[in-house]
């Protein structure tokens, strides 16, 4: 197939985790869209990787989930650190690191 | 590398000291200050008279591609005033060391750091590098003010900062188009001063970059009407910092204006001759109307500085040989004579239950005669009484002016009036008639007359011999002024008569004053 | 050794005393410190005489010698040498001074005897009695201006000397800050002078003169008249005069030697040094004649009215060396230096009697409560009476010869100095009238409680030590007096120095008889060579008539004062009744003090209130600082503004930024 359905695909993803980044107030949420977005950047490594024939695209999209893996962690122990705190689980309220 | 060790000495040895337990941290750090107060006797003492240009150099190539090289020279300008900057901070660790400090170790890292940053100002040779240790003296300052200040010295550092750097900026800015128009033409850039001394840049420049430069300096050391830091910065400063503070940093700033705005912008200074002659004037009436209405002893004293650095101002602008020497010599006086007035304002506090107002204090004399008489030599000479040495500084600053422009002259002899006033009402009201309420009068103890009796006894040899720095700065100071001199008064086209009693070199012929410009205001 | 090297052993050993003194001051018993300061004085005026007889060896044309020291700020044109200039006219000032001062150092060993800051006290009379004589010694004019101001910090630290006094501290500061107004106007006029002379030194100076100058050249009348100021300022002449009386504050001994025998002296000194300058600027010379004059008589009138008996003294040093002041101005030299010779010695014992006499009130310096010692204070008495004798100028008593000498040769000059001439004999009336209005009224008349009290053989003793101006509580400690009362009579240091002033008030006129015996103007002569009013030579008979007019004048003082306050009592009460007004003015001292407060001190504190509450506050702190740092602070928070907290924001702006950057490069592919 050609190779601009999947970067449709992959840019349609992209934005509705971007708008999900964007609205919602839930950080879990908010880490949810961010994988989609991640994992929509992966499909469009992919893809590429497989217009121009060689494993580039793919090893980089297995270093990306690498990253993304990593910064889930970290973010869910944020949030979880949150909820044990009893702190509110609200982007918009937790704002304390400002100018 | 001689020069360098002078100047990172501090800074080495209060790393060492960092080393130590807390209890000994202040007495390394003291051992360090005094290790370079000696280096820098040993500098004073081998310093040849009469040599030309600088000695003990240092010249490396620090940033090729802008010209910048680290450059350290000492010559007649600064040779004192580097020996001053060593004996005071000398004078202030020893203080500090009087009592605890919270954090030491990172206290006296920042003072070490200040006392460097001070002298590498001093002995610096390129403009940027000027520039560098300018700023960096600032940095230290912040956070001693800040973090071990007394009430109010977050607002007082905040402006103090703010304010200073203003000016520091506009004084980057100035140096950078320096650099940038003197290479016009030449082909590369260069910063150091010996060789921009050698290019004369267009008048219109010269006259912004002036100002950038006189607005950083002026800030610093402050004179009116740049000195709105200063009554909240001197009440916030912890004392040790306060003495160096008053005696030292303003110097580099009075320096400055002889090492590089002089020499470098000689068309300027004689174009803003006039304002910046008016400035100073001002700065001694007003500073002296002040410290005579106030009552914190701090703000007389920082007042009374105004009026202080605003003859060492008249003297530089009188832009003769004369004002010149005496604005050097001066500036060597006011800070040995500040800084134990300082420590002698902490030493009064505490006779009168910590107040430093001079409302709670009088008749502290009566069982501190050691004390009565070094706060008498010290008023005496910050009056500028003939005798000392502060006197043969006025005495040729004002003589240059009166050659200059003789009615500012004149007026600034007022200023010399006001001092009498204000210092010895400061000294009635502390020191003589009844005793105050709050007032125990005590001998200075073995530790405050440690720091104190030795400063004092500079100020009574200074003024035995004041010949000692002034046969060593003459050379220079003539070099600095000379091109400034020569617009400002042209020496005439035809030689004076032979066998005139004119000193070598002098520009100004010795008969009868010169025609129409001597007199006229 | 040679007569520069007695001329630095006469700077030394007073130096030496000061040194030793203050070093040691808390472990010396007694009235050691006392001793050491008179045997340094004493060695010192041994010097002196020493440097005079070396002088005399030199051939009359070598009698000006200059010895050098060190080089003490020779640079940039400058010249000045640690240099002193041994000539006829240092070495007879040398000699005053450490002669005067070494009696009067012999007075306060017995005279502050209990007071608890004897040392202290010694300390300063000697480190006075050096800086008198750097001035007087001095080769140039830089060393001149450091004694002249040293010698104006001496007097400031003895004023104040009993420093808890809050009278003595004020006193104090206004006698130093008119000093140094005078410094101002000293320093300027060497500047007028070494603009066109390119030297400090004297002789140097001395020498270029004529050529550099015309005659009352605007620049030396400038630089004489700035001289001028500084001699009124310390001679405490009209309008400088005002610390004068309220430096009474001080130790008595403190008035009769630096307010009566040295440091007053100090300006007729200079114009004396400066002859070739004023010469050179009439104009400047006048001025100074005019002033000594006006003084003379102003004081007079003021010593009349006044009733402290210090301060009567004092109005009559300041009228006195208004005399000097006009003498040496209008090219009477020897004449003036003369009378400020004879003057330190009648001046110094009148004082030091006056102290004796204020012992024995314990304290109390008013005349209207002294009355009647006679009896009890013979020797007191006696001294007064020489004294006031001498000052009066009844023949032979040397204040006679040398005050009508001064008016000879002002009126020898003739044209408008006769109106001086006249003048002088008016205030040779006054000084007989006043000086002796204060004999009679102590001494004569009933005797008061503190009199009896004598002639009982107790001296009077205060219940709780006052202060005698205005009456506060003191204590006897350190600051204040001490707890005992000293007199003459009980004393025989003090004797032996009164005795002897009094010796030189009676004789001292021998040394210049006009027409017979001119022994100081013969010695004078060298310093003064080139001066052409120095030979002035008066005929026989204006001298002859001078001398007697003086006579008449002055016995016909004694005899008015007599009249009025001995012989009928109550004739001063009703003059002053009718003349009110006068008295009213006389008594206020012609309202100097109130007229300088209103134009100098009142607006200078209100400049300076207004510059501390208005100004500051609102143009520096405001507009220029305020302006500075607001700007900063304004920038700081637009930036600010951005990081708030959200971080959907945050989001927000990265996307758009990342979108905006795409935007960019896909038009620039285009």
């Amino acid at each position: 197939m050609a190779i601009g359905w999947y970067l449709a695909v992959s840019a349609f993803v992209f934005c509705i985790g971007a708008a999900g980044v964007l609205t919602r107030r839930s950080p879990l949420v908010v880490l949810l869209c961010l994988e989609l977005m991640l994992n929509a950047g992966n499909l469009a490594l992919i893809a590429f990787s497989r217009m121009h024939g060689n494993g580039d695209g793919q090893i980089f999209a297995l270093i990306v989930m690498v990253v993304a893996a990593c910064e889930v962690t970290v973010g869910l122990g944020l949030i979880v650190a949150m909820y044990r705190r009893r702190l509110p689980i609200d982007v918009d309220r937790m704002r304390d690191l400002r100018g | 590398m001689g020069l360098s060790i002078l100047i990172w000495l501090p800074v080495v040895s209060a790393l060492i000291a960092a080393v130590f337990p807390r209890e000994l941290t202040p007495r390394v750090a003291l051992g360090g200050a005094l290790g370079t107060l000696a280096l820098a006797i040993g500098y004073v003492a081998s310093f040849e008279r009469g040599a030309p240009g600088l000695q003990f150099l240092t010249d490396e190539t620090w940033i090729a591609e802008l010209g910048i090289h680290y450059k350290l020279g000492l010559d007649g300008l600064n040779l004192f005033l580097v020996l001053l900057t060593a004996l005071l901070f000398a004078g202030a660790f020893a203080w500090a060391n009087r009592r605890e400090w919270e954090r030491p170790k990172l206290f006296f890292f920042q003072f070490a750091l200040a006392e460097t940053a001070v002298l590498g100002a001093f002995l610096a040779q390129d403009l940027a590098l000027f520039v560098a240790f300018f700023d960096l003296m600032l940095i230290p300052f912040y956070f001693l003010i800040g973090a071990w200040g007394g009430p109010g010295r977050v607002a007082a550092t905040t402006k103090l900062v703010i304010y200073t750097l203003v000016g520091s900026l506009l004084m980057l800015a100035g140096a950078v188009a320096t650099g940038v128009i003197a290479a016009r033409g030449e082909g590369s850039v260069t910063f150091v001063l010996s060789e921009l001394q050698l290019v004369q840049l267009p008048e219109g420049s010269q006259n912004w970059i002036f100002l950038c430069f006189a607005a950083a300096f002026l800030v610093k050391m402050p004179v009116f009407p740049l000195h709105g830091w200063m009554p909240d910065g001197y009440r916030a400063m912890p004392l040790p910092v306060l003495a160096v503070f008053s005696a030292v940093l303003s110097k580099v700033a009075a320096y400055g204006f002889l090492r590089i705005v002089l020499p470098l912008f000689p068309e300027a200074s004689v174009h803003f001759q006039d304002l910046m002659l008016v400035l100073a004037l001002l700065s001694i009436l007003y500073g002296s109307v002040m410290a005579f209405t106030q009552t914190d002893a701090r703000l007389i004293l920082g007042y009374s500085s105004v009026a202080q650095l605003g003859f060492i101002v008249l003297g530089i602008f009188a832009l003769n040989a004369q004002g010149a020497q005496g604005a050097l010599l001066q500036m060597v006086n006011h800070g040995l004579v500040v800084a134990p007035a300082f420590f002698i304002v902490a030493v009064l506090a505490e006779r009168a239950g910590g107040s430093e107002d001079i409302r709670d204090m009088g008749g502290i004399a009566l069982r501190a005669p050691l004390l009565a008489a070094m706060f008498l030599i010290v008023a005496l000479a910050n009056l500028a009484m003939p005798g000392s040495a502060n006197f043969v500084g006025e005495f040729l600053i004002l003589l240059g002016v009166f050659d200059a422009k003789l009615v500012f002259a004149i007026v600034a002899f007022g200023g010399v009036v006001l001092a009498s006033v204000y210092t010895l009402r400061a000294f009635i009201r502390t020191m003589h008639n009844r005793t105050g309420e709050r007032v125990e009068s005590r001998e200075l103890a073995l530790a405050e007359a440690l720091v104190i009796v030795p400063l004092v006894g500079a100020i009574v040899a200074l003024s035995l011999y004041p010949q000692l720095p002034l046969a060593r700065s003459e050379d220079s100071v003539r070099a600095s002024v000379r091109t400034a001199a020569a617009i400002a008064e042209p020496p005439p086209a035809a030689p004076s008569t032979p066998g005139g009693p004119a000193a070598p070199g002098q520009p100004v012929p010795p008969q009868g004053a010169p025609p129409a410009q001597g007199g006229a205001p | 050794m040679s007569a520069t090297t007695y001329g630095w052993l006469v700077l030394a050993f007073p130096l030496a005393g000061t040194v030793v003194i203050s070093l040691l001051y808390n472990r010396l018993p007694g009235r050691t410190a006392g001793w050491i300061g008179t045997g340094a004085i004493a060695a010192s005026f041994l010097s002196a005489l020493g440097a005079l007889f070396m002088l005399l060896d030199h051939g009359r044309e070598e009698r000006q010698l200059v010895g050098t020291l060190y080089d003490y700020a020779d640079t940039v044109g400058v010249d000045a040498q640690l240099s002193i200039l041994i000539d006829p006219l240092s070495v007879l000032m040398a000699l005053v001074v450490t002669g005067v001062s070494a009696l009067i150092h012999l007075y306060s060993v017995a005279y502050l005897a209990s007071d608890r800051g004897y040392s202290r006290f010694f300390a300063y009379l000697n480190f006075f009695v050096f800086s008198m004589l750097v001035l007087v010694l001095a080769g140039n004019f830089l060393l001149l201006i450091v004694g002249w101001a040293f010698v104006g910090a001496a007097s400031y630290l003895l004023i104040s000397f009993w420093y808890r006094r809050a009278t003595a501290t004020s006193a104090g500061i206004k006698a130093f800050v008119i000093n140094v107004i005078g410094d101002v106007g000293l320093v300027l006029g060497t500047y007028f002078i070494f603009k066109h002379t390119g030297t400090l030194d004297f002789l140097g100076t001395f020498e270029k003169v004529p050529d550099e100058f015309a005659t009352n050249d605007g620049d030396l009348v400038a630089g004489c008249i700035l001289l001028l100021v500084g001699a009124c300022a310390k001679s405490a002449q009209v309008p400088l005069h005002t610390w004068l009386p309220d430096a009474m504050e001080g130790p008595t001994t403190v008035s009769a030697l630096i307010h009566a025998a040295t440091m007053v002296t100090a300006g007729v000194y200079l114009i004396a040094r400066m002859h070739p300058l004023f010469e050179q600027a009439p104009v400047a010379a006048d001025v100074g004649a005019v002033i000594g004059c006006v003084t003379l008589i102003l004081a007079a009138t003021i010593a009349m009215a006044v009733t402290d008996l210090k301060r009567v003294i004092a109005y009559s040093t300041m009228s006195q060396i208004g005399y000097m002041v006009m003498g040496v101005s209008a090219g009477a030299y020897a004449a003036g230096l003369f009378h400020l010779m004879t003057h330190a010695f009648f001046k110094a014992l009148l004082f030091m009697a006056a102290g004796s006499l204020i012992g024995a009130m314990a304290g109390t310096q008013s005349l209207d409560r002294m009355g009647g010692f006679r009896r009890a204070m013979p020797f007191t008495f006696g001294c007064f009476v020489v004294g006031g004798l001498a000052l009066a100028g009844v023949p032979p008593f040397s204040g006679f010869f040398s005050k009508d000498e001064i008016l000879l040769l002002v009126g020898d000059r003739g044209g408008w100095h006769w109106i001086l001439y006249a003048v002088g004999y008016a205030g040779s009336l006054l000084t007989a009238i006043y000086t002796f209005r204060m004999i009679f009224r102590a001494f004569l008349g009933d005797p008061v409680p503190e009199a009896r009290e004598l002639e009982q053989g107790h001296v009077h003793h205060a219940g709780t030590p006052t202060n005698p101006m205005t009456g506060e509580e003191e204590d006897t400690d350190v600051g204040f007096p001490g707890p005992e009362h000293h007199i003459a009579e009980r004393s025989l240091p003090m004797k032996v120095a009164m005795g002897a002033l009094a010796v030189g008030a009676v004789v001292g006129g021998v040394v210049q008889i006009p027409h017979v015996t001119e022994v100081l103007h013969d010695f004078l002569e060298p310093t003064f060579s080139e001066s052409e009013l120095y030979e002035a030579h008066p005929s026989g008979g204006l001298t002859a008539f001078g001398l007697a007019l003086g006579a008449v004048v002055a016995l016909a003082g004694i005899a008015i004062a007599h009249r009025v306050w001995v012989q009928r009592p109550g004739t001063a009460d009703r003059v002053r009744a009718r003349l009110s007004g006068l008295h009213r003015v006389l008594v206020n001292r012609w309202y100097f003090d109130e007229a300088y407060d209103a134009a100098i001190v009142r607006p200078a504190a209100a400049v300076g209130r207004f510059a501390q509450q208005t100004f500051e506050r609102l143009f520096v702190e405001r507009t220029l600082m305020g302006g500075a740092t607001g700007i900063v602070r304004a920038g700081s928070s637009a930036v600010r503004a951005a990081q708030n907290g959200f971080l959907r924001y945050y989001a927000a702006l990265l996307l758009l930024g990342l979108a905006a950057l795409a935007f960019y490069f896909l038009l620039a592919a285009t």
